[in-house]
């Protein structure tokens, strides 16, 4: 897998695996050992697909949201 | 914000935004405004202290101090304890903050933590170790916290304790695998005898004429003619009469330096007439109490709040057990609306002050502690509402005046949670709703029938003391009377359960801590049916709670001779009674529990093997092995088969909450088996704090589809987070199956809600009928997150614009910027759940 900051290539399972995203999800938060970025990691592709900086959630909208009007247009 | 926007910006604006933290601010008075802003925030963020917050080294020194003085003293160890605390209060520095109306605080200053040495040497080297929490300048004053731990190594209570425990049973436990803290009597959860010393027919001056009775009676005794074991006995009893006297009248000596303390300013300093008539009266009040019962509310607050700051001197309490509404509410009545000497607004102010003097306290703690509650020092939960011994509504206004305080001064702690009957009217409903809505996760919903029933199951508390409970810690019922109060509930009574479901399959090994911990149960592969694979569920579960209940039992029975509380025995009347020490098991009912943490893996995990491995046969159990020590290291689709494809507890899916309840039977059975020193039960109580993420890198990958480093479920009964698909029904449905009487002591319920959803009438209505089917299902707990997904994104990119965001964590609520990373996540993750 490449890292999506520093392009540094190594299997999955070297990247620091810190937690899910959501446990009904794919999506897991990898730590990059060379630059120690956060990345969101598809586990079944073993692709980096984004950099995690705060407020940022890879999982998308809270479960749930989807039926709450006001809250599912923000 | 800037000052200029606040100014412009009106309340309505802000409540529209849903800024709640600014309206508030807004609309408080100037006096609440400034306490609340002159207090610091000493609730770890994370696990680590805010810059500036440290350790009180004037207390660890006064202390040391007293002890190196008597060590050649003949005094039995309890005079000597009592002594230590008498020099503490004598010389501690004291202040009085500006505008303040209440006075007394734990530390020698307010940026300070108080920190005991005489715990446990493993607290002090914390000390040593914590260059953050260190007073400047750090390389002095780590020689000083040096020369103290050098001392207190092999004398603190923990260190004299430790040879006489078992040490299997307390390496276990201190691993830190599978329990949290240590078996230490002054360390933990002290509910109070309040129908003795808060009911206004006595206080510390009548408790020590009866001491003095006592004293005098008992030494004549023993001087006569005659020798039995009775007169043996006595001796010990004249030596804690003796040692609650001296730290009664300790108690006075220091509410008196307040009150001279209030005087010189008043009279030397203070140049505004208004200021110096609060300064005269607080000096009054301080002359009044604790010596003599209050006769208005501020005297009753302040009387408490010298209690809990003498009760926090003698131990290192870390939580708040209360019922403020009930004891103080008839001075509120009294000065509101009989004697109209305080106007609803200077009450207000009052209470709000109260509040704001509780979220002040702090007591240094371990990391472990941290962590594990993050935000806060401890659980300030104090209980609301409820009935009173005859069954009738307690509720009063100073129950409404404690929650639009809370509006006003959105603390994190103290937190309030509403012991709800049938008979509470709709106005008290509707501003425990408006709390919630408010963002301030407060008050939590308990259901008083079933938790008096409850209590009286499990413990048999007759039924008018089990109608006085008030929640020990986050959430234990514990009534405030003679016999039914607990003064000590250990935190390491608290089980770290996924180890449960984890040592099935490590056969007890524990692959984090490198050591037997669980029972040796045969190799999970072997396993021929689900049967077998539950009886060793079953066999790990009772072994955990064995470990962690013989240390905390011995600790209680070693209590009251290696770590007395003469204090706390002074205002407990089965103390003043019998000359025994309060932690003495032969004058308490028993009221223990065990917290279970992380409890509801297990439940997800045995129906995902169940289904998976016994019922479809996809998998064997010695593949899931190998998948769980891989951590499902690239397996991530046999990972998600064992997440999506069996059965979730909290959609109301039979198979999956009969497993749930077949758990709970088993340990609700060996509940029973199990006995505290009093010979009562220890029943299972299902809540995590923060322990959830605390034991993130302690718990191992789990069937449920859990990986090592993965946040555990953040409620006792709350199912997983995005895991329950069903809606907010079928979740209340799944807890509503669970016998919330007999089937353990509570269960904590988390919920998010949309704060947009319920906003208005057509909110309050949705939301308080989603109450009556909770109440209707007889479901003993719930509460409530209602902070958005974009206000809380917000604030983990602009933390300093959101500090005060608060959140429901677990059994408490923080302000969203002072948990970690990864708790913020669990909760945004958390399903909302739309009502309606």
């Amino acid at each position: 897998m490449k890292c999506i900051e520093c392009g540094h290539e190594a299997p999955v399972s070297d990247f620091r695996y810190l937690y899910n995203a959501r446990i009904d999800s794919s999506i897991s938060i990898r730590q990059c050992m060379k630059c120690q970025e956060w990345i969101a990691v598809d586990e079944i592709k073993g692709v980096a697909t984004q950099k995690i900086g705060p407020g940022e959630a890879p999982w998308g909208k809270s479960a749930g949201i989807e039926g709450l009007a006001e809250d599912a247009r923000q | 914000m800037a000052q200029a926007a606040l100014k412009d910006t009106s309340v309505k604006e802000f409540e529209k935004k849903q800024e709640w933290w600014w309206a508030a601010e807004k609309k408080r008075s100037k006096r609440l405004d400034y306490l609340r802003k002159a207090i610091w925030k000493k609730g770890a963020i994370g696990g680590l202290y805010a810059p500036g917050v440290k350790v009180d080294l004037e207390r660890a020194q006064l202390h040391t101090q007293k002890a190196k003085e008597m060590e050649m003293s003949p005094d039995a160890y309890v005079i000597k304890f009592a002594k230590m605390f008498a020099h503490i209060l004598d010389n501690k520095t004291i202040f009085i903050t500006d505008h303040a109306q209440l006075v007394g605080y734990t530390g020698s200053l307010p940026h300070t933590m108080g920190w005991d040495p005489s715990a446990a040497s493993i607290l002090n080297e914390e000390a040593f170790n914590d260059p953050t929490a260190i007073p400047d300048p750090v390389d002095v004053n780590q020689k000083v916290i040096r020369e103290i731990n050098n001392y207190w190594i092999g004398k603190t209570d923990l260190d004299k304790m430790m040879p006489v425990f078992d040490m299997e049973d307390l390496m276990k436990m201190l691993s830190g695998s599978i329990g949290w803290g240590v078996p230490l009597a002054r360390g933990g959860y002290s509910s109070k005898d309040y129908e003795y010393i808060m009911t206004g027919k006595r206080a510390f001056a009548a408790i020590i004429d009866e001491l003095d009775r006592k004293i005098d009676e008992v030494d004549e005794e023993v001087h006569q003619p005659g020798a039995n074991a009775e007169i043996s006995k006595a001796y010990d009893k004249l030596n804690n009469w003796d040692a609650m006297k001296i730290t009664l009248e300790a108690g006075i000596r220091i509410a008196k330096r307040y009150a001279r303390l209030a005087r010189i300013i008043a009279e030397n300093f203070e140049e505004d007439p208004k200021r110096k008539e609060e300064l005269l009266k607080i000096a009054q009040t301080c002359e009044r109490v604790p010596a003599h019962p209050p006769r208005n509310l501020q005297e009753s607050f302040q009387y408490d709040i010298f209690i809990q700051m003498m009760s926090r001197t003698e131990a290192i309490e870390g939580a708040w057990p209360s019922r403020p509404d009930y004891y103080h509410g008839p001075y509120y009545d009294k000065d509101v609306n009989i004697d109209k000497t305080l106007t609803r607004e200077e009450a207000l102010d009052l209470v709000g002050e109260f509040i704001i003097r509780a979220a002040e306290v702090c007591q240094f703690k371990p990391k472990w502690t941290r962590e594990g509650l993050q935000g806060i020092d401890g659980t300030w939960v104090w209980t609301i509402g409820g009935v009173d011994r005859n069954g009738k509504d307690a509720c009063n206004d100073l129950t409404v005046a404690l929650m639009q305080a809370a509006r006003l001064v959105r603390v994190a702690n103290p937190t309030l949670s509403f012991r709800w009957h049938p008979k509470v009217k709709d106005e008290v409903m509707r501003e425990i709703f408006e709390c919630n809505r408010q963002g301030l996760g407060y008050p939590n919903m308990r259901n008083d029938p079933i938790l008096v029933a409850n209590t009286m199951h499990w413990y048999g508390h007759p039924i008018e003391e089990a109608r006085l409970w008030a929640n020990q810690a986050c959430l234990s019922p514990c009534p405030t009377t003679k016999h039914g109060f607990q003064p000590m509930r250990m935190a390491n009574a608290t089980a770290n359960c996924a180890k449960i479901i984890e040592y099935v399959f490590t056969s007890g090994f524990d692959p984090v801590v490198n050591m037997q911990v669980g029972a040796e149960t045969p190799d999970v592969a072997t396993f021929k049916n689900f049967e077998e694979f539950f009886a060793a569920w079953t066999l790990q579960m009772q072994t955990i709670f064995s470990i962690l209940v013989r240390a905390v039992n011995r600790a209680r029975t070693l209590a009251p001779t290696m770590t007395p509380r003469p204090f706390l025995s002074g205002v407990s009347e089965r103390s003043i009674e019998s000359g025994l020490d309060t932690l003495d098991p032969s004058i308490e009912r028993g009221n223990s529990w065990i917290t279970a943490f992380t409890w509801v893996e297990n439940v997800d995990s045995l129906a995902a093997v169940k289904k998976l491995v016994f019922e479809d046969k996809k998998y064997t159990l010695a593949q899931l092995k190998e998948a769980l020590a891989k951590n499902w290291e690239g397996l991530e689709e046999m990972r998600l088969d064992f997440v999506k494809n069996a059965p979730k507890w909290g959609n109301d899916d039979d198979y999956v909450d009969d497993i749930m309840l077949r758990c709970l039977d088993e340990a609700a059975k060996f509940s029973k088996v199990l006995k505290d020193p009093s010979g009562n039960n220890w029943p299972i109580l299902p809540e995590n704090v923060s322990g959830n993420i605390h034991y993130a890198n302690i718990v191992g990958a789990l069937p449920n589809g859990r990986r090592l480093g993965d946040a555990l479920y953040d409620g006792g009964i709350s199912p997983g987070p995005g895991l329950d698909k069903k809606g907010p029904t079928a979740v209340l449905k799944s807890c509503g199956k669970i016998d919330h009487i007999t089937g353990g002591r509570a269960f904590l319920l988390n919920q998010r809600l949309s704060p947009t959803q319920l906003a208005g009438e057509k909110g309050y209505q949705l939301w308080s009928s989603y109450i009556r089917t909770w109440a209707d299902l007889g479901i003993d707990h719930i509460q409530f997150n209602m902070v958005d997904d974009a206000t809380l994104r917000s604030a983990q990119k602009d933390p300093e614009k959101y500090q005060e965001v608060i959140v429901r964590v677990a059994g408490y609520s923080a302000h969203f910027v002072d948990v970690s990373r990864k708790t913020q996540d669990n909760i945004i993750q958390r399903t909302v759940q739309g009502l309606g």
